[in-house]
């Protein structure tokens, strides 16, 4: 029953101020709505999302799942153990798309990709062969369970983490993170591209095997709160969690069984990569958006992923679709020599973290780097308090010291960002646009409002007509 | 769609601060005498971040005023100002800060609020079965015996006393008891006032709510005994309020004042409100009992004194003195 | 083209600092690139892969500096700005707090009622996106009032649907006038306490009522809107069942009124049916020919709660009103005033024509003239289009009142002021000194031209009752509370009309 008659309202208004004026005559507690019309086009679709009765307790579900979502590293696997990608296949980020269509970056990722694999013995050889049709697979890492970060290329013989989800029962991968400077993410294929990939697969991926396996489970969620308070948004800071990670293996490592030489070697690559715990992370966040994929009416977001050329989203109440429009270039700062003339469009499936409520939503947590992407500490508050306004809810687990130990904003709503034009602060590195040329700024990435339109489209579009009683 | 932005509020360059528009307040229809009176002086006598209360001139409860901000506990003799303004202005108020009430304006260092609105600090109940209150006040002990906070004279004989002499409709014992126990423990409002409060609140309002009550189901027997306890309440604030002026502080004489018209707190009020079934107890309770350091539980306790005694009216007890 | 290379040992800088002082650098006219940067081994390669020359002695704790310009003009400008940028950018000249940093306003209903812990809200954002506010409300749990016009009416329904699931209350759209527990939402008076509380599906109507039992001591509990079309076939009395259930359970409430224009003859009958079966005693009061008008209304109301009807203020005008020949016209704010009035004057002097007949042949062209008796509603929805609504602003009313002055056919004028909440904060200001132009007006023509107004209001209100209601008199109008007095007081003022 309506307790309005049963005392002094409180009032929230949205509209015309003379409302406001007046319940300020009268000694009325009330809060505005700083109201604004929704992204154009966008109208007819959100009455008839707003008024699905199962809207409200879909994204209870969905964001609930998210929230709830247990994932741990169980294991370090070769993608051919893990995923059963065979030579010839390759998973990438982003939507789905083919070589013709493929960005620079993407396509020195797969040149490399295909040197590695030994399908071809040079960068020209392995163009032509990702040209003639019908030889090569190419598929977005996501319809399989995996992320990766700006390419994300993943091909048989590299190694990749296995997450798993202990709470729902689900399971994610990603691949292992090369480091900074010319890597293959970044669409490097260099030689020396070459021989890190090789060590990874030799050294890396089955010492870091036999210390997980060794230690068992290791709690990501635990790690990532611990690292929000450090400082880290585990997107483009990972180096608490980097950390945090090392000194949970440590003891394993050492005691793995493997020769001294590799562990050290392994530990002076990993203690040189502060964004180490980043394909982790991805990792973690794709198990638990996962977790609240296809349930219907939710108009939450559980992927967003761009692949240098398109930016793409899915949202839960849709089963697997993406909605897609071109992606744009980052706005942010370059390293010495380069200019958003040297830029790739946005590029990876690392959005996975925003998707996941940290990464730009998280970036009042992490003041240390928020002008590496380009802003100052003032704005990096004001984007993770704006993202309060698009989130369904606040993660009990993640907190955030300098917002009073508030949860980080999760769980995307697409209603809420049409209404409110506010789109996902997402922050970003910035690839090359040249194949091989790797990683050239980093910053912010706008993204573009029609793809949430589009969903919210497909979202009403499957809204059962109403029963009046 | 209509219109509606024409006026525009323009900044004004006040010239001093008596030219600018008096905050808007909404003040408890108690204070109506006081306010629509004409300008009395009168002193500040607390200042906290939340609240200050003002003692007036008058020779006439209620004699002192809060000005609160909505966050603070609601008196009954409270004008609320919502106006954020008000919070940087009650930093600069200090204790015995001159200050005017009357005119509908209370003024005082830098503030100035004027009524604009009133809300009535005594709640409406309607009628209240007997079983419905027997039932509410035993979920209402249960929650103030798991209170970590106790009233504040345990140990103390005076509360004890009361209460028999109160629940056995013995109006003698209940204003001898009464008297003893006014302006008793330290602070602001002393505990036994408090615990007054709660009774006289209890006694008139859920009293007269029962004697309402009578004709319904589960209601039989309550018209004398909430007739009773109206009328105890009546001989207990007459023969306390005038005794309190020079036994306990200003501010709890008028509270006490406020009880016997049975004009409780904004959050006794809650709880009154569901003891007779308006509203969900336990947060009403919580938030009561969190009221203060005892004030919460002292004045629990008198609800429930009050309670017993309406109850045990009910079950047959005859009016022995007149 | 012209090179610069420098360095600067030891001064250690983050690279977000570099990268924005380069990138203002490049900015600067005739620069080809600029680079700051700490002597990495990446970014000598870099520089070195960019042509530049780097000396061999340097390591990552010195600064580099390289400026590429189209000549040495352009780079003399450069490096003449390169400490002012270098210091602007790597020092840290923002220092503003993070305290409160970065809390914006609140963009949806539901994130500002977390922010509140609200219990109504207040919408009034255009028509077709009130829906979507409200929606949220009620998700957030809150009671909604809808002012915004122009919501489709199946929105209507499916929001009351949803309200009447989860036991909320919709107000609306359209709704005007809410007070709750004495606070006014809308346009409202500023009302005593006491045991009536009213449900309307008319504003007006409802602040007519509540201010009569205001002057008559009574006071009111609660005032529900629900919205001009609640009654309506469609929307099937929805709100009104809720509110008239939602009255009945809150103890303040003794008696219950339900006040409407007439409501669709099913509605009506399930409506009457909801109200019997209240255990608060209900009137339904449903404004129509041969039916109670509003002060009869409020009269029973009090009678039925036991007391007398009182005599109604009224402030006749400065020199007295005589019959005369000639027509009525009404120039209303208040629809259902202007309703009740019209229905009084019908009974008694034909048809009156107007924006908002009574019957489909009495209404007016789009110039809202005609000869003969004229009762016009200026809140109309088609004549508040983008403008502000009549009881705000009585521009459109004074005009009009100074056309009627001219026209010789005029011998009455009607007028609604409404007082309270929202409105005009003073409308006598305005309307006075048009009163006494258009009396001045025509006696210049040789004619007495009859002003009454119908003043609805509280002592309370912020414009106070008797100031307007003075000020009106002594601009030469008849001042009523009771809107049905002032009707037919200008009903009475024509001559030949049966008494």
């Amino acid at each position: 029953m309506t307790r309005l008659l049963a005392g002094e309202p409180a009032v929230v208004t949205a509209g015309a101020t003379v409302f406001e004026e007046a319940l300020a005559a009268q000694a009325v507690r009330y809060e505005p709505v700083d109201w604004r019309p929704p992204i154009p086009g966008s109208e007819n679709a959100l009455a008839a999302v707003m008024a699905d009765p199962r809207r409200e307790g879909a994204n209870a579900a969905a964001v609930e799942r998210l929230l709830t979502s247990g994932p741990r590293l169980v294991d370090v696997l070769s993608a051919r153990d893990a995923l059963g990608i065979e030579p010839g296949t390759f998973f990438h980020a982003g939507p789905p798309t083919g070589w013709e269509l493929a960005s620079g970056p993407l396509r020195g990722a797969l040149i490399g990709a295909a040197l590695f694999e030994g399908l071809a013995e040079a960068p020209d050889k392995a163009e032509a062969l990702f040209a003639r049709p019908g030889r090569i697979v190419l598929d977005s890492c996501h319809h399989h369970g995996a992320v990766g970060p700006m390419a994300g290329v993943l091909s048989s013989s590299m190694w990749t983490f296995v997450v798993e989800d202990a709470e729902h029962g689900g399971r994610s991968y990603c691949s292992l993170n090369e480091g900074l400077g010319r890597v293959l993410r970044y669409g490097a294929y260099g030689a020396e591209v070459i021989e890190r990939l090789r060590w990874m697969s030799a050294v890396l991926g089955p010492v870091l095997q036999a210390s997980v396996r060794r230690h068992g489970p290791v709690d990501l969620k635990a790690i990532i709160a611990q690292a929000l308070q450090m400082g880290d948004e585990l997107h483009n800071r990972n180096r608490a969690a980097t950390s945090l990670l090392i000194r949970e293996l440590a003891a394993d490592l050492v005691d793995c069984g493997a020769p001294t030489g590799q562990v050290a070697e392994v530990l002076r690559f990993v203690g040189g990569n502060d964004h180490f715990f980043l394909n982790l992370s991805m990792a973690a966040a794709k198990v638990a958006a996962d977790a609240a994929r296809n349930i219907p009416g939710s108009t939450m977001v559980v992927a967003i992923a761009r692949n240098g050329t398109d930016f793409g989203v899915q949202v839960s109440g849709v089963p697997d679709r993406w909605f897609t429009a071109p992606a744009a270039v980052p706005d942010g700062l370059y390293f010495g020599g380069y200019s958003p003339a040297d830029a790739n469009p946005d590029i990876g499936d690392s959005t996975i973290m925003e998707t996941f409520g940290v990464g730009g939503f998280a970036m009042a947590a992490a003041p240390a780097i928020v002008r590496f992407v380009g802003g100052e500490v003032p704005e990096a508050l004001a984007a993770t308090q704006a993202m309060y306004e698009i989130t369904l809810a606040e993660n009990p687990a993640f907190q955030i010291p300098i917002l009073d130990f508030r949860g980080t904003p999760t769980g995307v709503d697409v209603t809420k960002i049409a209404r409110t034009g506010i789109l996902p602060a997402i922050n970003t590195g910035i690839a090359g646009r040249e194949a091989g040329t790797g990683q050239v700024g980093a910053g912010l990435v706008t993204p573009p409002p029609d793809v949430f339109v589009a969903a919210l489209e497909t979202l009403a579009a499957a809204v059962p007509p109403r029963q009046v009683a | 769609m209509t219109c509606l932005a024409t006026r525009t509020t323009l900044p004004r360059p006040w010239r001093s601060d008596r030219d600018r528009p008096p905050l808007a307040g909404a003040a408890s229809l108690g204070l109506r005498p006081l306010l629509d009176g004409p300008r009395r002086p009168g002193r500040v006598l607390a200042a906290f971040p939340s609240a200050v209360y003002v003692e007036v001139r008058t020779g006439r409860e209620p004699r002192v005023l809060g000005l609160v901000i909505p966050e603070a506990v609601r008196l009954p003799n409270a004008v609320v100002v919502t106006a954020p303004e008000l919070r940087a202005q009650l930093a600069s108020v200090q204790v015995g800060t001159e200050a005017s009430v009357g005119d509908g304006v209370v003024e005082l260092g830098g503030v100035r609020v004027r009524a604009r609105r009133w809300w009535d600090p005594a709640p409406v109940l309607g009628p209240v079965s007997r079983i419905g209150l027997e039932r509410g006040v035993a979920a209402l002990q249960r929650l103030l015996d798991r209170c970590p906070r106790h009233h504040g004279l345990t140990g103390h004989p005076a509360p004890g006393n009361l209460a028999t002499a109160c629940v056995a409709g013995d109006l003698a014992g209940t204003v001898d008891a009464a008297e003893r126990i006014v302006g008793l423990g330290p602070g602001l409002t002393p505990s036994g006032d408090d615990m007054l409060a709660g009774l006289l609140v209890a006694l008139r309002v859920l009293g007269g709510a029962v004697a309402e009550g009578a004709d319904t189901a589960g209601g039989r027997g309550g018209e004398a005994a909430g007739e009773e306890a109206v009328w105890l309440a009546g001989w207990l604030g007459a023969a306390v309020t005038p005794y309190a002026d020079t036994r306990t502080t200003t501010l709890a004489a008028t509270l006490l004042h406020c009880a016997a018209q049975g004009r409780p707190s904004a959050e006794m009020a809650a709880v009154l409100r569901a003891l007779a079934g308006h509203e969900p107890l336990e947060p009403a309770a919580t938030r009561l009992l969190a009221t203060g350091h005892t004030s919460g539980a002292d004045l629990t306790w008198g609800l429930l004194t009050g309670c017993l005694s309406i109850l045990g009216g009910a079950r047959g007890r005859r009016r022995e003195s007149a | 083209m012209t090179d610069w290379v420098t360095v600067r040992p030891g001064a250690y800088h983050d690279s977000v600092s570099l990268m924005r002082a380069s990138r203002t650098l490049s900015e600067l006219d005739g620069v080809e690139t600029a680079t700051m940067a700490m002597a990495t081994e990446l970014n000598r390669d870099l520089l070195t892969r960019a042509g530049f020359t780097i000396p061999g002695d340097v390591g990552p704790n010195d600064l580099v500096i390289a400026i590429r310009a189209s000549d040495d003009a352009a780079l003399n400008r450069a490096r003449a700005q390169l400490d002012t940028v270098a210091g602007n950018l790597l020092g840290r000249a923002d220092r503003r707090t993070n305290a409160d940093a970065g809390v914006a306003a609140p963009r949806t209903v539901g994130s500002a009622a977390r922010r509140l812990d609200a219990s109504v809200a207040l919408v009034s954002v255009p028509g077709p996106h009130a829906y979507v506010e409200a929606i949220d409300a009620l998700d957030a749990g809150l009671d909604v009032v809808i002012f915004s016009d122009n919501v489709p009416v199946e929105q209507e329904v499916a929001l009351k649907e949803e309200a009447r699931r989860r036991g909320l209350l919709v107000m609306g759209p359209d709704c005007g006038t809410v007070v709750v527990g004495g606070v006014g939402l809308g346009f409202a008076n500023a009302l005593r306490g006491g045991p009536v509380g009213i449900v309307a599906a008319s504003g007006t109507g409802a602040q007519q009522v509540a201010c009569l039992l205001d002057a008559a001591g009574t006071g009111v509990s609660h005032v529900l809107g629900v919205g001009g079309r609640d009654l309506a076939s469609e929307v099937a009395g929805r709100s009104t069942v809720q509110a008239l259930a939602a009255l009945d359970a809150d103890p303040a409430t003794e008696l219950i009124v339900l006040v409407s224009k007439p409501p669709d003859p099913e509605v009506d009958r399930a409506v009457r049916q909801a109200a019997n079966a209240l255990s608060t005693p209900t009137l339904v009061a449903a404004l129509g020919p041969g039916r109670d008008d509003l002060t009869a209304v409020a009269e029973k109301a009090i009678s039925t709660l036991g007391g007398r009807p009182p005599t109604w203020p009224h402030w006749p005008a400065p020199r007295p009103q005589r019959p005369r020949p000639g027509a009525v016209r009404g120039l209303f704010a208040g629809g259902t005033l202007c309703e009740e009035a019209m229905l009084l004057a019908a009974d008694q002097l034909g048809p009156v024509r107007s924006n908002v007949p009574l019957r489909p042949e009495w209404r007016l062209g789009s110039d809202l003239r005609a000869p003969g008796h004229v009762m016009l509603d200026f809140g109309d929805d088609r004549l508040t289009q983008g403008r502000p609504h009549p009881m705000i602003d009585s521009s459109l009313r004074t005009e009009r009142l100074a056309a009627e002055s001219r026209d010789p056919d005029c011998a009455v004028v009607l007028l609604d002021v409404v007082l309270g909440y929202v409105a005009d904060p003073d409308p006598a200001t305005t309307l006075a000194p048009a009163i006494r132009e258009a009396r001045s007006g025509a006696e210049r023509d040789g004619r007495d031209l009859a002003v009454v107004a119908s003043l609805c209001g509280t002592e309370a209100d912020p414009q106070g009752l008797l100031r307007q209601a003075e000020a009106l008199r002594d601009a030469g109008a008849a001042v009523f509370v009771s809107n049905a007095a002032a009707a037919r007081h200008a009903v009475a003022l024509i001559e030949g009309v049966r008494r």
